[in-house]
């Protein structure tokens, strides 16, 4: 299977989710319980931020590295990205009222919880979202 | 009505890569690739483009099946 520059940079963004996944959100999963202050949060954003910039400057070093050429963004692609971002924007608004269902039906006293909540929210809109880009690169 | 084409072949007469004509046409291989496969119907720029640069009509190239 040979893929596109294109579909690569999407597999890399699917990656970059699942490795959030796995080394940031079990922090968050363990401290729901905890009330979060700005000063607690400085330090795992500043790790995140770090992780962020660390991992996409290698991934795209290495693309560059291994495409030379430019990616062409054609109608082709802006037809692809405007169904994915479509589908990607139902799913936040679905998540957005999942979200506030949970809030209404619990009772959620620290920010921990709410925390993770969206974190995890987000995390699994933007995979679906990218796999869902990258299964029509592949498809269409 | 399926809307087919004849890219593939007019593309080949003319000694045209995908690559090539992509870049012709200002558009990426791929999409080359899924219009020659059927599964992407081109903008009408797009089809005129690729008919203009393929010196051929575009009413030859692209048709109702």
């Amino acid at each position: 299977m040979r893929l596109s520059k294109k579909e690569i940079s999407i597999l890399i963004e699917i990656v970059f989710s699942i490795l959030f996944t796995l080394i940031f959100l079990p922090y968050f999963y363990k401290n729901q319980d905890t009330t979060f202050f700005l000063s607690d949060l400085i330090g795992k954003g500043t790790e995140i931020i770090i992780f962020v910039v660390i991992y996409f400057s290698i991934a795209y070093t290495l693309l560059e590295i291994s495409y030379k050429n430019k990616i062409t963004e054609d109608e082709r692609d802006d037809m692809i990205n405007s169904k994915s971002y479509k589908l990607g924007y139902l799913l936040y608004e679905l998540s957005l009222f999942v979200f506030i269902g949970i809030l209404i039906n619990s009772s959620i006293n620290q920010n921990g919880e709410i925390i993770f909540l969206i974190l995890l929210l987000l995390l699994i809109v933007s995979v679906i979202k990218s796999i869902y880009q990258f299964y029509l690169h592949r498809t269409f | 009505m399926v809307l087919k084409n004849n890219l593939k072949e007019f593309r080949q007469k003319k000694g045209f890569t995908q690559e090539e004509l992509g870049k012709n046409v200002d558009v990426s291989r791929q999409t080359i690739i899924s219009i020659e496969r059927y599964r992407y119907k081109p903008s009408l720029e797009l089809a005129m483009k690729i008919a203009e640069k393929l010196n051929v009509k575009i009413e030859k190239l692209f048709y109702f099946d």
